[in-house]
């Protein structure tokens, strides 16, 4: 028996040997993420976990085909430009359903992304907020750090305020997974009032501790106390404006002047050359983009299909007969569709800023002139590529670098800046402002004459009375803000929507009769623009509404 | 109980002197007739001492050595008996005859069939759970080498369906009674006792394979936590005593896609343009992109670079494309060491025309068993694996996306050679080439088990033993791309502008990427196996521990000066941080797990196991769960009472019930997670941010499947047989992320993500919360019979398995909505607008409700909800989902004399499928909706009208909807093999003993409703590589 058992006990010991019996066998470490504690042990980490808090998580397929969203929109394949009577987005994804009027709660399009997404960061704010006085850091950097959270937290509440009017104002509130969801204080909006004050003394808060100059302890992409001061101006200016309509005139042309008063923004001497150079002294905020963490590639994704771009945001004639003519180098007129001289040479003598913000028939690119003639334009159907021709006979010119490549610009393009606030805005939101204010004073034409001096315009001409003036400062915006994210709000804060977004979307036909004479015919681009009453505000997407079992209050008219 | 068929020779011979002794004692009267002949096997073997008896006498004899006999019946007597154990007993009329030959029908030997259960091996007429199991030689009848695509169709309770068919892509996906969690509903693949070891089921080589067991019910829960979804056993081959067997098959085949969708041609296609501008700009007429005569030029290809009519599949793809595999094994083995060794080759090549994709796959496998002393055994079983793909530096989804958007307006390559700029730069002819650069993606894999056996000699049935498994999986990518030209044609100026696509920025490019995998399992077991008297015991206790560890690293290397030098060594030298990434993983586990296992008589059997499994996904405190097992069964007809009930063969009715675990999520679930994401620039720079990625679950444990079973098993007449089962489980404490529920004003949002995304990560971490309820049946019936030189074995099984969501995370849904809640329903439904007709007419549009944007040649969508608006609320859950609920599988196995048939069907039906393509301007429409659209001049279309982007259309994504939910149902000829075995008289002369040439094919015939693609597909923009049909040559050779 004895014998036996020595067979037993090396097979036991081997099989000790190769199991091991230790208890932590199962606690396991990862090693390609942190937690709560770390983040709260390192002032490193933690300010790692507060700048990435100026991006958001994609939301829909629809978006962040890059890199993850910022604010607003952005640069993506459809523009938020092409819910506007600037441009159409050729290619549909779900951006007609703005133009066309179908926006429904389940319906949202492209434009359904802004209220997850604006809460989820505000959600990671507070959570900043909340632990921030537990990092280890110099007090003075932690207060600079709360007021870039608050900044944050403040552009992202002035992104649901101006898409969906009335919201719910969170204050510090940190949600966890354990709360319950059907407390009605999560869903109740507060008045557009309200939320604009809370904006406001937000930016006041982060204004007061945010650096003035972004350096290479503060570098560019961070926010500044006049990206601060420039988004309450812009609060502001909304909060006036006779859609909102709960703040004051004076307040607006205030906030706007203290930005002025920094004196630290100036107009930068190239429209055309403005938005490809992010260290512009014109701009206020941005973001910015890189090799590798690029934007989408403007150039292919805008480019006339004779070029083998994919012709994307196509502007619309809506907006080029917006751009004045001169008629002398001192007087430049609106734009006359009834005047042969106009009409039949619609690319001559316009706005500078026309040919740095569109590619039309003629236009130098890439060495070679666009073709949107027909027949056998490079530019249209009878080009290659045919069906990424533009509707409307126009190309998108803004953004794009003409020293990128438009074929296989996948690891060179999408470099760009978006430009969020820029100073030409102030001027225009002061002037605006001051007009409705006190009227078309001198403050009024020189802020307004700086950007048409900057564009290469003459001065607008003296005695305007305040309704033309404001008529001025309109189409000023529309023109400078072009494609910037302006238009979709200042048409509805100006309750014009009704009539600009109800009016087709043209195009221009070109026929070419010989190398020198062209015949000009209007076309509509996109048939069946419509814009309804409910259309003011976007409708909270259904989900949230079903989420909420009820309790989030759908925007009205839906 | 068998006995050995070949009784020794002189024992035999001892019998038959005996009879003849007897039988010439006895009767050795008058009237006599003597009746002589030869009795056979069924496969024409003579069978020396059959016993032949005067039925109702004691007369009788036995054949010689050549199965000769010869026999005296007296008078009055009119038949005869012939026995032979191993063979059903005959009783043949002699009337009239003086010679009669005889075949033998063997009795049907299931019951002693050894199957393999979860540590363990059982007789079938012992077993109590629902396990299935096939033999290798089933699954070598396919030409499909990948063994998942084997495995449709023969067993009930398995569901597979093949969703795309690439070379070294072309798994199957399976499911063991469909779909019973909203979470992983993986299967567990145990390989000669190691679960989940590394390189899985779907590439072993099929030859290598002994048996395949699927463990369906609570006879799972041996392996606890990991069994919920069911388990798979693989047990490969081992050697058997004798002189050594050396097998050798080859086959070669064609195999070419079972369908493609058939594409508009130019014409239509122009006519459609024409259309989709006329709909966006109605006032610009129905010319706005093309005329007439430039239409009619597309039609009759009088101008075929500025008019051409490309079929793209047809440029892009052959008709077949080739594959073959050769196998060697040597068997064999003496008491003390027998071993099995092997080897094989694979190759299956893509199917497109000057195509870069290859599959070459070399395997081998060692498996040597030792007896080192009278009570040790010792073996070790090695096995290898190379699988060599290669592709071209697109991939088969982007290839074949390509295909179907590629307009046929488009030239492929102009009439100087020069190929065309495709797509927006996708040339599908040129992206299938390795001109653009090549992907390899090897793998390799080992796989080592040193097993041993110890028979404690003090007590007898008392042992020892343990394994302990190595397995490493190396993964590689290596993705080369080059820049290259395509031209496009100016017609204006008669000139080719050339573009340069593919690479990065006009320059090589190369990415490589490497994981490095290693599974460890130790385990050891204390079993006792006695019979005591009529009491059968059969137990075990163990301890099994496992560890998982992967590596992975990846680079990127841009601005290659020349494309010849494919290292990473040789790019350009800028080379940010960034371009490199790496990750680690670790999994433990370790668990206590046991089995007593007890019958009476073989008659009343009972088992019970249990496992106790702890896991390192879930912390402390929550760790280990206990997964328990009960079974019992009895055999009826072992009770004496049915004896006379003598076609009763076998009978036996059974019961189990257990509870199983489900821990497939991932890992680190129980605190806030957050990682590193460098995407923000600031000053220029890429900055080290870091996001929050998941939110924590302290409270994360097992999902947890209570599994019943109901089985009756029969064999009758010796011929038929019988299954049938009813089961249920209730899956509770389900893994899953809440999303519906959660509003996103409480910033609790989990971002998009592709819908291919491999890793998805929403910030809700998995909770506990999900509960589903499913049932179903499943039979399996099988008729066998011989006679003569002719025999059949015909079974068929099916399998209904039916869920119900009981709970699922929604949200708070008002009554009005309640046809659209998921819970209550099965799983993976669609929520779809219900299509009631196309508005043909203006009358149309006032009599029903529509979309205010509604037009001619919309679908009309059915106001469900009556509330006057086509809305939300009006959209209705499909019935079914994409994993069917009904599947069946026919087995009609045939042979007559020297030739054997073997055929499978496999269909299923309750499925459906969504499929939109992806159609407009951004690309072709499959022709049957082009054909069969509606348009103002073909008012009676079946199809709606066309829109520039299908996806965005009314009638498409942004109102899906179930026009294009298809009926997935399908009966398919997965398999037919013929053989042809020369006879042995011929073969042995030249040493071959058994030599055997087959016609195999796969996916033969399919029957469907469905129209353009396979509908096995699941892509629902099916755009995937198709599935294959295989038609192969193959002969084998055994020495």
């Amino acid at each position: 028996m004895k014998f036996k058992y020595i067979y037993i006990l090396p097979v036991v010991l081997l099989l000790r040997l190769l199991t091991g019996c230790d208890e932590s066998f199962l606690d396991v470490a990862p090693t390609d993420r942190i937690n709560d504690e770390s983040l709260k042990s390192s002032a490193i980490l933690f300010e790692g976990y507060v700048v990435n808090r100026y991006m958001s998580v994609r939301y829909t397929e629809k978006e962040a085909e890059g890199t993850p969203p910022g604010f607003g929109r952005g640069f993506e394949y459809a523009m938020w430009s092409s819910l506007t009577d600037e441009s159409v987005y050729i290619h549909d994804d779900n951006s007609w359903i703005v133009q066309q009027g179908a926006l429904a709660p389940n319906n949202t399009g492209i434009a359904g992304t802004l209220w997850a997404r604006s809460y989820r960061s505000i959600r990671e704010c507070n959570y900043a907020l909340s632990i921030i006085d537990e990092v280890d850091m110099e007090d003075d950097y932690r207060e600079i750090l709360r007021a870039e959270l608050k900044f944050i937290r403040a552009y992202r509440y002035h992104d649901l305020i101006r898409n969906y009017g009335k919201v719910v104002l969170l204050g510090d509130r940190v949600s966890n997974l354990n709360d319950d969801f059907s407390d009605p204080s999560l869903y109740k909006k507060s008045e557009i009032s309200e939320c604009i004050n809370y904006v406001v003394n937000q930016l006041d808060e982060a204004a007061a501790a945010l650096p003035v100059n972004s350096n290479s302890a503060w570098p560019l992409g961070r926010a500044t106390k006049g990206a601060a001061l420039t988004l309450k101006a812009r609060m502001l200016l909304y909060a006036a404006s006779p859609l909102y309509n709960v703040g004051t005139w004076k307040d607006a042309a205030d906030a706007a002047r203290d930005v002025m008063d920094m004196k630290k923004y100036q107009l930068y001497g190239d429209y055309g050359s403005l938005f490809l150079d992010e260290n512009s002294n014109e701009i206020i905020f941005e973001r910015l983009y890189s090799v590798g963490s690029n934007h989408v590639c403007m150039e292919i994704a805008n480019g006339p299909n004779g070029y083998s771009g994919w012709a994307g945001n196509v502007p619309l004639q809506n907006l080029i007969d917006d751009y004045e003519v001169f008629v002398d180098p001192q007087t430049a007129v609106p734009f006359d569709t009834t005047n042969p001289a106009h009409v039949n040479n619609p690319y001559e003598s316009r706005d500078p800023r026309f040919y740095a913000t569109i590619l039309y028939n003629g236009a130098e690119y890439r060495g070679r002139q666009v073709e949107t003639f027909l027949p056998g334009g490079q530019d249209t159907k009878d080009g290659i590529d045919n069906w990424n021709t533009s509707f409307s006979g126009y190309y998108l010119r803004k953004f794009i670098d003409e020293t990128l490549p438009i074929v296989n610009p996948w690891d060179v393009a999408g470099t760009q800046p978006w430009i969020y606030m820029r100073y030409a805005e102030i001027l225009l939101n002061f002037a605006e402002a001051r007009n409705e204010d006190t009227g078309p004073d001198a403050e009024v034409y020189a802020a307004i004459n700086a950007i048409r001096d900057r564009a290469g315009m003459p001065d607008l001409p003296e005695s305007l009375t305040k309704d033309e003036m404001r008529e001025k400062i309109c189409n000023e915006r529309r023109i400078e803000l072009a494609f910037e994210e302006h238009r979709f709000y200042d048409v509805r804060r100006w309750e014009i929507a009704m009539e600009t977004e109800n009016e087709p979307a043209y195009g221009m036909s070109i026929t070419k009769i010989n190398d020198t004479t062209f015949t000009y015919e209007r076309i509509i681009a996109l048939d069946g623009r419509r814009f309804e009453i409910q259309h003011y505000w976007l409708p909270i997407p259904l989900d949230e509404i079903q989420s909420s079992g009820g309790l989030l209050e759908q925007n009205p008219n839906y | 109980m068998k006995l050995p068929k070949l009784l020794p020779y002189y024992l035999r011979f001892i019998l038959m002197m005996l009879l003849v002794f007897y039988q010439s004692n006895a009767f050795s009267q008058e009237n006599i007739t003597p009746i002589s002949g030869r009795i056979i096997s069924e496969d024409g073997e003579p069978l020396p001492g059959v016993n032949i008896l005067v039925t109702g006498t004691t007369i009788g004899t036995i054949t010689d050595t050549d199965g000769n006999y010869e026999i005296g019946v007296p008078e009055g007597y009119s038949t005869i008996t012939v026995s032979y154990v191993g063979y059903l007993s005959q009783v043949i009329d002699i009337k009239g005859k003086t010679v009669i030959d005889i075949t033998m029908e063997p009795e049907i030997s299931e019951l002693e069939e050894i199957v393999v259960v979860g540590y363990s091996e059982q007789k079938k007429e012992t077993l109590t759970g629902s396990i299935s199991q096939i033999k290798g030689k089933d699954l070598v009848l396919s030409p499909q080498p990948n063994v998942s695509n084997s495995l449709a169709g023969r067993f009930s309770g398995l569901i597979a369906n093949n969703r795309a068919g690439e070379p070294g892509y072309d798994d199957s996906h399976y499911y063991i009674r469909g779909l019973a969690t909203t979470g992983n509903n993986d299967v567990l693949v145990v390989v000669d006792g190691i679960p989940e070891q590394l390189g899985g089921l779907n590439r072993l080589n099929p030859n290598d394979i002994q048996s395949v067991s699927i463990l369906k019910d609570a006879s799972a829960a041996i392996y606890g936590s990991r069994s919920a979804n069911g388990v798979i056993l693989i047990t490969t081959k081992k050697g058997a005593q004798g002189k050594p067997t050396i097998d050798y098959s080859f086959n070669i085949g064609l195999s070419s896609p079972t369908r493609l969708p058939k594409m508009a041609d130019a014409e239509t296609f122009a006519t459609i343009q024409n259309e989709i501008a006329y709909y966006r700009n109605p006032n610009g007429g129905m010319n706005q992109f093309y005329d007439e005569e430039e239409i009619q030029m597309f039609a009759d290809g009088s101008d075929p670079i500025n008019y051409p009519n490309t079929d793209w599949a047809e440029a892009t793809l052959k008709k077949s494309s080739l594959q073959h595999q050769h196998n060697l094994s040597v068997n064999g083995g003496t008491e003390k060491i027998k071993y099995f060794v092997s080897i094989g080759k694979l190759f299956q090549d893509g199917i497109y025309k000057n195509g870069a994709t290859k599959y070459d796959q070399y395997s081998f496998r060692s498996n040597i068993n030792s007896q080192v002393t009278t009570n040790l055994d010792v073996s070790l079983m090695l096995s290898g694996r190379q699988e060599e793909r290669k592709f071209p530096a697109y991939s088969a989804g982007h290839i074949f996306r390509s295909i179907y958007r590629a307009y046929p307006t488009v030239i492929d390559k102009y009439l100087n050679g020069y190929p065309s700029t495709g797509v927006e730069g996708d040339n599908p002819v040129v992206m299938v080439t390795d001109i653009g650069g090549t992907n390899k993606n090897p793998k390799s894999v080992f796989n080592g088990i040193l097993k041993a056996r110890y028979n404690i000699p003090f007590l007898k049935g008392l042992s020892i033993d343990g394994f302990f498994g190595v397995d490493k999986n190396w993964n590689f990518t290596k993705a080369f791309s080059i820049p290259y030209s395509l031209y496009s044609y100016n017609s204006n100026n008669d000139t080719y502008n050339e573009s340069i696509f593919g690479g990065s920025a006009g320059a090589p490019k190369l990415y490589e990427w490497h994981e490095n995998e290693s599974l460890v399992t130790a385990n050891y077991k204390l079993n006792f196996v006695r019979q005591l008297g009529e009491h059968n015991i059969n137990a075990f206790i163990g301890y099994e521990q496992s560890k998982n560890t992967k590596e992975t690293f990846d680079a990127t290397r841009l601005n290659y000066p020349t494309a010849e030098t494919p290292e990473l060594s040789q790019g350009g030298p800028a080379d940010p941080d960034i371009l490199n990434s790496g990750s680690s993983f670790l999994y433990t586990r370790r668990s206590y797990l046991g089995r007593l296992a007890y019958n009476y008589k073989e008659k009343y059997l009972v088992e019970v196991q249990l496992r106790i499994d702890g896991s390192s996904t879930f912390p402390r405190g929550n760790r280990y769960g206990t997964f328990p097992g009960f079974s019992a069964g009895w055999r009826i007809s072992e009770e004496n009472w049915m004896e006379s009930l003598s076609f009763i063969n076998d009978l036996k009715i059974r019961v189990s019930y257990g509870q199983l675990g489900n821990d497939n999520v991932d890992q680190f679930q129980y605190f806030n997670n957050y990682t590193f994401n460098s995407e923000y620039i600031i000053g220029g720079e890429r900055y080290t941010g870091i996001d929050i990625s998941k939110m924590g679950n302290a409270g994360i444990t097992w999902e947890t499947a209570e599994k019943t079973d109901f089985g009756l098993n029969a064999l009758l007449f010796n011929m038929i047989s019988l299954e049938a089962i009813y089961f249920q489980q209730k899956r509770s404490d389900i893994l899953a992320e809440r999303n519906a529920s959660i509003p996103t004003v409480s910033g609790i949002v989990n971002r998009y993500e592709n819908p291919g995304e491999t890793n998805p990560k929403p910030i809700v971490p998995s909770e506990n919360i999900g509960k589903v309820d499913s049932k179903g049946f499943e039979a399996t019936l099988g008729v066998r019979k011989y006679y003569g030189d002719f025999w059949y074995n015909v079974s068929g099984n099916m399998t209904f398995a039916k869920n119900k969501i009981v709970f699922v995370d929604e949200p708070p849904l008002p009554d009005s909505l309640a046809h659209q809640m998921e819970t209550g329903g099965p799983l993976n439904t669609y929520l779809l607008y219900n299509v009631i007709g196309i508005f043909r007419t203006d009358a149309d549009l006032e009599n029903y409700i529509h979309l205010p944007n509604a037009q001619l040649g919309d679908l009309i969508y059915e106001d469900y909800d009556g509330d006057g608006e086509i809305t939300e609320g009006d959209k209705v859950r499909s019935k079914y989902g994409n994993i069917p609920e009904l599947t069946y599988g026919f087995n009609i196995n045939a042979g007559w004399k020297i030739i054997d048939l073997s055929v499978l069907l496999a269909g299923q039906s309750r499925v459906s499928q969504y499929v939109l393509s992806e159609s407009g301007t951004i690309g072709n429409f499959y022709s049957s909706w082009a054909d069969n659209r509606w348009s103002p001049s073909n008012p009676d279309g079946t199809y709606p009208r066309v829109d520039t982007r299908a996806s965005s259309s009314i009638n498409g994504g942004q109102f899906q909807n179930n026009f294009w939910l298809n009926d997935a149902s399908f009966l398919r000829v997965k398999n037919v093999a013929l053989g042809v075995t020369i006879p042995k008289n011929l073969t042995t002369k030249l040493g071959i003993s058994d030599l055997r040439f087959n016609i195999n094919a796969f996916n033969l015939f399919t029957f469907t409703k469905v129209k353009d693609y396979d509908p096995e597909g699941d892509s629902e923009s099916a755009q995937f590589y198709p599935q294959q049909k295989i038609i192969s040559f193959g002969v084998n050779v055994q020495l």
